[in-house]
């Protein structure tokens, strides 16, 4: 089933990503090019097969002791940003916003 | 609205509770070696991990795992020794990658369950007519196809929800569906709206300190089934995060955060009604009001033919009431997938049994020991086993007390414990020493000082480390029993309050009160209240012919 | 007096040590040399001059006072424009990050410098990775020095011209879906993925995290032995939770050859359509020159290899979507002004701040992600990469290296490749080793005889058997003659030292 533009739309909300009506349709020509060409995937009939979605053979379990670190200093830490108040990063109103919990 | 008593008699309330721990006991962040810390300045406590600077990398804290291992193990869930770390997408600048590092469907601990033990007159929150296998009617949450099995001990070891009437109330067990391992969010100000809040505000100032700080997110299975339960459930936990020493668990300063799933559904229906979902339930009476609110507007609602949209509330404590934070149309869609950053873990059973070997004598068990070995009372063992100084702090105090731990813990609870409190002091911070507190409850014990003195007593010995036996002779402050030397007072307070003694006389049996007082001012307070009042009565019952 | 592009990085190290040249003398032939050839081919976003000299400065001090001075002591390097180098900008070839400037310096770098290296500068690349012709860059392309009217490849076009073109002896460059070997392979340099957790990410702007790779680029087998030298560095690290540690000297056994050893060639990949005539007669060739040293050469078959392309285009962008949602223009990086709302200005940021490809791998993958389709796509593609792993662990049973193509043509035209899908076929003989995450290299033979441009052999290896790669591209080099070859139209041109 190919992507629709509303589809597109919805995801590039999602995403974050601004896109203008041009910018849209050829979006969603790329997206159902992309998808076809991801076909064998879904063709692909593997049951049973377990994922591997970390290519490190047997490696598991790396930690760290629980042992403090120097991190960046306040100049450092916000020398990047655009927008700062005092010791503070600064965005503009959320509206509507909300975090995970 | 109608009364929660009332509601509860047409509906079954089915709650369930999502709460978030912050490890604060650890020294560093989940992913990074930054510094945990309530107290610093702004930013102070950042790198690039936790500002998720292009290029950096998480590498998880192994006292964090070690944590919620054992977190699992106090709370009887399985531990998986196979998980994984998930990304879980959502654009909001509280997370500094936009998207927290969480687990997915197999989570450190699955399938717990704790046992509520619901006294007095909480317990008359559930209809003496209420269900007694309540598992058979919410079954356990579906996991994702692609989920883990998990472990079915559980439903061995909770049974079917088995509800048990006792003497005073009733024993009911709660399961715990998960408990995963995750990381925290950066403190958002909003500015230029009202109260800080975030409608109407112009801008928000962003604190990563708190980004990255290590959560456990426990998840309950809705068994339960009134407030009461929720905030005995809540109780419980706490006592026992207290004891394994994982976090310094202050619902007020927000390191032990609680949500409730609630929905009605008619007595004996089987299927689920809508659910709200109830935030800013930051202590225990919140929790509690929280949900007998939000449990008797949504029975408002539905007796006069509306329906309940599935939504997050936001309960406002001094206006008791719930109010809608943000309505939940589509369920969130959050891309979740393994993090690639992350190895998987495949606990060895060497790593689970060092955690299990470090768990402390937990709370009920250390609670029944008290009862039966050191013969407190139940309420007293209570409240010392779910606070692990104080209760180390009472065992020591007991152990060198000649006069019986039941008076240590009366002293310790009733009167140090209080002092401690006033002066923002607590057992591990108190200067005054396990010896001094049994001293003293010895010779409240002996009834050779009163209660009032025991306080006077408490507080010098805590200014000057003297022991209490020290301070009361030097005060003179041993309570005076003697007949001898009471009578002449007695007979004194009587002569001079000729009103009260009449009314005493014409049935008034309150002011004996009032005379007592009179007696122990005259004696100082060293004379024995309760031989005070034998005697005024004596002499005001003899003399009423 | 003689140009420092004839000059291997051991030849270099150890004219430094000797005191036959400075190291800031070093580097000022490396920087003369940049301002010579770079504004032909536009290898270079950045030239850091004053941490080049600086670097220079310490080790020549360290020589006069007779300290002993590190293997790759005065040998000039250039960076991909995706890894951190505290003291200069990481842009990633991106609007997003033109001005950033990374508070802490990579692991990968880090090592780089420790062992001696000067770093000259950063080097251009396709957007945030996302290419195989370096024409997505934000900054301009850059040029194949061995033709200006082509592309370098990429995504590390830049690291792989900057070697080529004789501007430095040593590159390090990423590679995700091939963006090492094949700009290797179109420049005509030697060009190393190693085994996936052979060194650290710690540092790089992340692409796709379960796929991206640091590797070195230089003109000779033996540099790029030296470079991995010190990129595994001492163990594991600490800072990347999926680097494994790699106790090897890569130069022990490099002259060792390949006599008794098993070169195994899947003729589905050598023999496919679509390969241009010279690459599939270059395999030939490398397979005789292999076999007239000793080896064996076998036929082996990797089932399930055609499955590679679909899984990492659901992997990459699926990764990529989740690594790139940072930029929000918040902390860093793009942002637009004047936005009244927080999600006015992200969106606005992330629209004006990327470019058309990394718009497109992020919607792509926000897709893929999403609920529902994550199970028939990314959960399936990770389920083919554990056959695709284990296909190729049936293969090393048999054979000790597999010879592939690098690509399937030579270095192509700019703009001859307009569709991006069409693009995504060039890396068709590389992916699969990012999938399965051993290691793999391009080695150069010289020039083709149809297009007269670099033609390339890769050689892949089970994984952390990187240093058989290195005699086995050695062998090649030997064959070939193509050692340390500058672009003839830049060699010598400035850099005399």
């Amino acid at each position: 089933m190919a992507l629709s533009e509303h589809d597109v739309r919805a995801i590039a909300e999602y995403a974050r990503i601004g896109l203008d009506d041009e910018e849209l349709h050829e979006m969603t020509a790329y997206m159902n090019d992309a998808v076809a060409m991801l076909k064998p995937i879904v063709d692909f009939d593997p049951e049973g097969v377990e994922p591997t979605f970390h290519p490190i053979g047997d490696l598991s379990d790396v930690m760290r002791d629980d042992a403090e670190k120097p991190g960046l200093s306040l100049e450092s830490a916000l020398e990047n940003a655009h927008a700062t108040e005092g010791r503070l990063f600064r965005v503009p109103c959320i509206l509507g916003g909300g975090g995970l919990s | 609205m109608r009364k929660l008593a009332e509601v509860l008699r047409d509906w079954e309330a089915v709650i369930g509770l999502e709460v978030h721990t912050e490890l604060t006991t650890l020294e560093t962040k989940m992913f990074c070696g930054c510094k945990l810390s309530h107290e610093s300045e702004p930013n102070a406590n950042v790198c690039p991990v936790c500002l998720g600077l292009p290029g950096a990398l998480p590498v998880p804290n192994k006292e964090a795992i070690r944590s919620i291992v054992k977190a699992g193990l106090a709370t009887g869930c399985a531990i998986q020794k196979r998980s994984m770390f998930y990304r879980k997408h959502y654009f909001y600048p509280d997370m500094a990658k936009n998207f927290q590092t969480t687990q997915g469907p197999v989570a450190f601990c699955m399938h717990g369950h704790l046992k509520l033990e619901v006294r007095g007159q909480g317990a008359a929150e559930l209809p003496e007519d209420a269900p007694n296998d309540r598992f058979a009617s919410t079954p356990t949450v579906a996991m994702n196809a692609h989920g883990g099995t998990g472990s079915l001990a559980f439903d061995e070891a909770a049974g079917k929800g088995e509800l048990i009437r006792t003497e005073d109330g009733y024993e009911v067990p709660i399961r715990i569906l998960r408990i995963h391992m995750e990381e925290d969010a950066a403190k958002m100000t909003h500015i230029g709206g009202a109260e800080g809040r975030i409608g109407g505000a112009a801008e928000s100032l962003i604190d990563y300190n708190r980004c990255g700080t290590p959560l456990i997110e426990l998840v309950t299975e809705p068994d339960l089934r009134t407030p009461e339960e929720a905030r005995l459930f809540m109780e419980k936990l706490r006592r026992i995060f207290l004891a394994i020493g994982i976090s310094d668990c202050s619902l007020e300063s927000g390191s032990m955060r609680c949500d409730g799933n609630v929905s009605l559904r008619r007595r004996g229906a089987t299927t689920l009604g809508t659910k709200t979902e109830l935030k800013n339930l930051n202590s225990f009476k919140s929790l509690h009001d929280g949900l007998e609110y939000e449990i008797c507007r949504q029975a408002e609602v539905l007796e006069s033919g509306g329906t309940i949209a599935q939504e997050t509330r936001h309960f406002e404590p001094a206006r008791r009431r719930t109010v809608v934070m943000r309505v939940k149309e589509t369920a969130d869609d959050y891309r979740l997938f393994p993090d690639p950053d992350l190895a998987p873990f495949d606990l060895s059973d060497d790593f689970i049994e060092g955690c299990r070997a470090e768990l402390p004598e937990l709370p009920d068990a250390k609670r029944d020991r008290f009862v039966a070995e050191l013969g407190v009372k139940r309420a007293d063992a209570e409240a010392l086993a779910g606070e692990p100084a104080l209760a180390a702090f009472f065992e020591e105090a007991a152990g060198s007390a000649k006069k019986g731990a039941a008076s240590v813990a009366n002293v310790l609870l009733n009167v140090v414990l209080g002092q401690w409190n006033a002066e923002g002091e607590s057992a591990a911070s108190s200067s005054v020493t396990p010896a001094q507190v049994a001293g003293l409850a010895d010779l409240v014990a002996e009834d050779a000082i009163t209660s009032a003195q025991a306080r006077e007593v408490a507080s010098a010995m805590a200014k000057t480390g003297e022991s209490p036996e020290t301070i009361v002779d030097a005060r003179g402050m041993r309570q005076v029993s003697d007949d001898d030397s009471l009578v002449p007072i007695v007979e004194s307070v009587i002569a001079r309050c000729a009103d009260q003694a009449r009314q005493y006389r014409d049935g008034n049996q309150k002011v004996i009160g009032f005379l007592v007082g009179q007696c122990m001012r005259e004696s100082k307070g060293t004379g024995n209240p309760k031989r005070f009042n034998e005697l005024l009565r004596e002499k005001l019952d003899a003399a009423a012919f | 007096m003689s140009c420092f592009d004839s000059l291997s990085a051991r030849e270099i190290a150890r004219g430094v040590a000797n005191g036959e040249f400075s190291a800031e003398e070093v580097a000022r032939a490396s920087l003369d040399a940049i301002s010579a050839r770079d504004g032909e081919i536009h290898a270079l976003l950045q030239v850091t001059e004053d941490l080049s000299l600086a670097r220079a400065r310490e080790l020549d001090g360290m020589r006069a006072r007779g300290e002993a001075l590190p293997p790759l002591a005065g040998v000039p390097l250039s960076v991909k424009d995706n890894m951190n180098l505290i003291g200069s900008r990481t842009t990633c070839g991106s609007r997003m990050l033109e001005d950033y400037e990374s508070p802490y310096t990579a692991t990968c770098v880090q090592r780089m410098i420790d062992a001696g290296c000067l770093p000259m500068g950063k080097a251009n690349m396709d957007e945030f990775a996302f290419g195989s012709s370096t024409e997505t860059s934000y900054f301009g392309k850059t040029a194949n020095p061995w033709d200006t009217e082509r592309v370098p490849g990429g995504s590390s076009g830049g690291s792989a011209a900057s070697v080529a073109s004789g501007e430095v002896t040593l590159s390090l460059g990423s590679d995700t879906g091939g963006s090492i070997r094949q700009p290797a392979a179109f420049c005509g340099v030697v060009g190393l993925k190693p085994t996936y957790g052979a060194v650290s990410r710690h540092g790089i702007v992340a692409f796709g995290s379960s796929l991206d790779q640091v590797g070195p680029f230089g003109r000779r087998v033996e540099d790029v032995a030296l470079a991995m030298n010190a990129l595994v560095g001492p163990g594991a690290d600490p800072m990347d939770s999926t680097s494994q540690e790699c106790p090897v000297d890569f130069l022990e056994h490099l002259e060792d050859g390949v006599e008794g050893l098993k070169v195994g060639l899947v003729p589905a990949l050598s023999e496919a359509e679509g390969i241009s005539g010279e690459v599939r007669e270059g395999v030939r060739a490398a397979a005789r020159a292999l076999e007239g040293q000793g080896a064996e050469i076998i036929e082996v078959e990797l089932p399930h290899i055609d499955d590679s392309i679909a899984a990492y285009y659901v992997i990459g962008p699926c990764e990529a979507f989740s690594n790139l949602a940072r930029f929000d223009g918040v902390r860093y990086g793009y942002q637009e002004p004047g936005c009244a709302t927080l999600a006015e200005q992200s969106e606005k940021s992330r629209a004006k701040g990327f470019g058309a490809e990394a718009k497109r791998r992020q919607m792509l993958g926000a897709y893929l992600l999403s609920s529902g389709v994550y199970d028939r796509y990314y959960y399936k593609a990770q389920q083919a990469r554990t056959l695709i792993t284990q296909s190729y662990a049936r293969a090393f049973e048999r054979a000790d290296v597999l010879l592939f193509p690098a690509a399937p043509r030579t270095a192509f035209k700019f703009g001859e490749i307009s569709s991006p899908t069409e693009m995504y076929l060039s890396d068709m003989f590389t992916i699969s080793s990012n999938i399965a995450g051993n290691g793999s290299i391009s080695v150069p033979l010289g020039s083709g005889p149809e297009s007269g441009m670099p033609l390339s052999v890769q050689l892949q290896g089970p994984a952390f058997k990187d240093r058989r790669l290195l005699v086995f591209a050695r062998a090649i080099e030997r064959a070939f003659e193509a050692k340390g070859a500058v672009a003839p139209a830049f060699a010598g041109k400035g850099g005399e030292l």
